[in-house]
């Protein structure tokens, strides 16, 4: 880094006047890393646009109220593309979605209708199933190399309340044990004795009982519905939308209705 | 039953609302499920999407189906407010689309023959152009002028307020879903035992009636060119392939790190 920086200084100036001669992008590119020019390496690089108006759409779409797209790209079609094909359309996507947002920010300032702005979902979509293919594909090669996907790895350990967390790993330049930082973070962190766990997962499992529970009585009372509305419907269609409700129980409780529910009318005499 | 409007919905149970919309709705709209959502539900607040916060969403979660489309603005006035939700007959198959010819069976144009025109299958219901209408007022009234009428269809169930014709002879059929020699699955009249084709209107989305005379935009990439297979598996990460095609070597080996 020392090196760098004595170099940088005497040659300032120069360098940024040579910068400034340059003919093309790849001459600016070299001119700032102190390479001779013969020493070229194949870098392609975009047709110089220095034109800030990318950032908005297409003249002829101002004030439109509707601007036809097409639909996003699907995992299937992306995994067809070569890695250099979904590298470029990654940047083209990028770009386009940076574009809507400033449309859409400008139509905002200006109190105007932004036009069809599922443009934007449509581009997010794309750009999730594009990176969705990558990952596939780098995975493949580290498990088949390594045996590990090469992701950033994580495992899932308990947390403080006792409830398993997966928590990412950080990258350390030397092992655990030798790392005092982390190992002194790791000593004055709080430790929850196992009976306080224990006392906050008895309750929150008597809530999801409870959630659960209410659930069921949702659905119970959503068959009844059903039932009332349309006596006639198809009882292994109810069965198949609500597998976890005895449907038969509930069909007889709401026919049965008048049989046990109703607290019988007590008069004076009756009421010993 | 009283009804109560409630603090946090119950959406893991319920469902989102595109969890709820028909299949055929999904595919009329040629929109992304991610839009249909965000433009649909009523959010009065939710948490932050950072670490410090719990997901906690404050959403209207009783959302009830009309006629408009759930993307629409009149959907969302609609549902402003929780309303009572209504009770839709669950069917296992949907047996109605755009283009097909229906008999209503109710009302005062009961006997007659009609295409429909839309369908809602979140309620069971079926437009059917022209026939089952009313006459509501529509215009301004305050410029002296009393308005004028306009008819409009009402909604018709599909469970028993039509019934499919059949195209042979031109009565109406119950119908049951079957498979071709070919493995196509196709709609055979009860009756008859003829097949009654898919209308092309049934196909049809908002963007094009056919997909073949869909015009392609300046940005939409032509179908040949997303068909077109290019990639060739090779022993590389996504990143070598990358380095190799624009010539980047890279002699450094990165320093051991540890992951814990």
């Amino acid at each position: 880094m020392s090196l760098l920086r004595r170099l940088v200084v005497p040659t300032y100036l120069s360098q940024a006047l040579t910068r400034f001669s340059c003919k093309n992008n790849v001459d600016r590119l070299f001119s700032a890393l102190f390479l001779p020019k013969n020493a070229y390496r194949m870098v392609s690089t975009t047709t110089t646009k220095f034109d800030l108006m990318e950032f908005f759409d297409d003249k002829k779409n101002w004030g439109e109220g509707t601007v036809r797209t097409g639909r996003s790209w699907t995992k299937d079609e992306l995994r067809l593309k070569s890695n250099t094909d979904i590298h470029k359309l990654w940047y083209i996507l990028l770009k386009e979605k940076n574009m809507l947002l400033t449309m859409e920010q400008a139509c905002k300032d200006e109190s105007e209708l932004f036009p069809n702005p599922e443009r934007i979902d449509k581009v997010a979509e794309s750009m999730t199933n594009l990176e969705e293919v990558v990952r596939e594909r780098n995975r493949a090669y580290y498990l088949l190399e390594t045996g590990t996907t090469g992701e950033r790895p994580g495992a899932e350990e308990e947390n403080f309340l006792g409830l398993p967390e997966y928590s990412q790993f950080n990258e350390y330049p030397v092992p655990k044990e030798e790392n005092k930082d982390y190992l002194k973070a790791k000593s004055e962190e709080p430790v929850v004795h196992p009976s306080e766990k224990a006392w906050f997962l008895v309750r929150l499992n008597e809530k999801r009982i409870k959630q659960k529970r209410w659930e069921r009585r949702e659905a119970r009372k959503g068959v009844k519905e059903i039932i009332e509305h349309f006596p006639d419907v198809d009882r292994e269609l109810i069965k198949e939308k609500f597998p976890d409700i005895n449907v038969e129980r509930v069909i007889e409780r709401t026919n049965n209705r008048h049989l046990g529910n109703i607290k019988p009318k007590t008069f004076k005499w009756n009421r010993c | 039953m009283r009804f109560t409007t409630r603090l946090y919905s119950a959406t893991a149970w319920k469902g989102t609302i595109t969890g709820k919309l028909g299949e055929l709705t999904k595919r009329y709209a040629n929109l992304p499920e991610a839009y249909i959502q965000r433009t649909a539900e009523q959010v009065e607040f939710q948490t932050p999407n950072r670490r410090e916060y719990q997901n906690k969403k404050l959403e209207q979660g009783v959302y009830r189906f009309t006629a408009n489309r759930p993307w629409t603005d009149e959907w969302k006035r609609q549902n402003d407010k929780a309303r009572r939700p209504v009770v839709v007959e669950p069917i296992r198959d949907w047996n109605f689309f755009r283009g097909d010819r229906v008999e209503v069976l109710v009302g005062r144009d009961r006997g007659k023959h009609g295409i429909v025109s839309q369908v809602i299958q979140e309620r069971n219901w079926i437009f059917v152009a022209g026939l089952n209408t009313h006459l509501r007022r529509v215009g301004s009234r305050q410029e002296g002028s009393a308005g004028f009428y306009v008819k409009s269809e009402a909604p018709l169930l599909v469970t028993n307020q039509v019934a499919l014709v059949d195209p042979s002879d031109n009565k109406t059929t119950k119908v049951e879903w079957r498979f071709t020699e070919d493995g196509e699955r196709v709609r055979v009249s009860l009756r008859t035992g003829r097949i009654i084709p898919l209308p092309p209107s049934g196909f049809e989305t908002w963007d094009y009636k056919t997909p073949e005379t869909y015009l392609e935009g300046d940005k939409d990439t032509k179908a040949d060119v997303v068909k077109a297979v290019n990639f060739r598996p090779t022993l590389k990460t996504f990143e070598m392939e990358i380095m190799e095609s624009m010539g980047i070597i890279e002699h450094r080996v990165p320093k051991k790190s540890y992951w814990y």
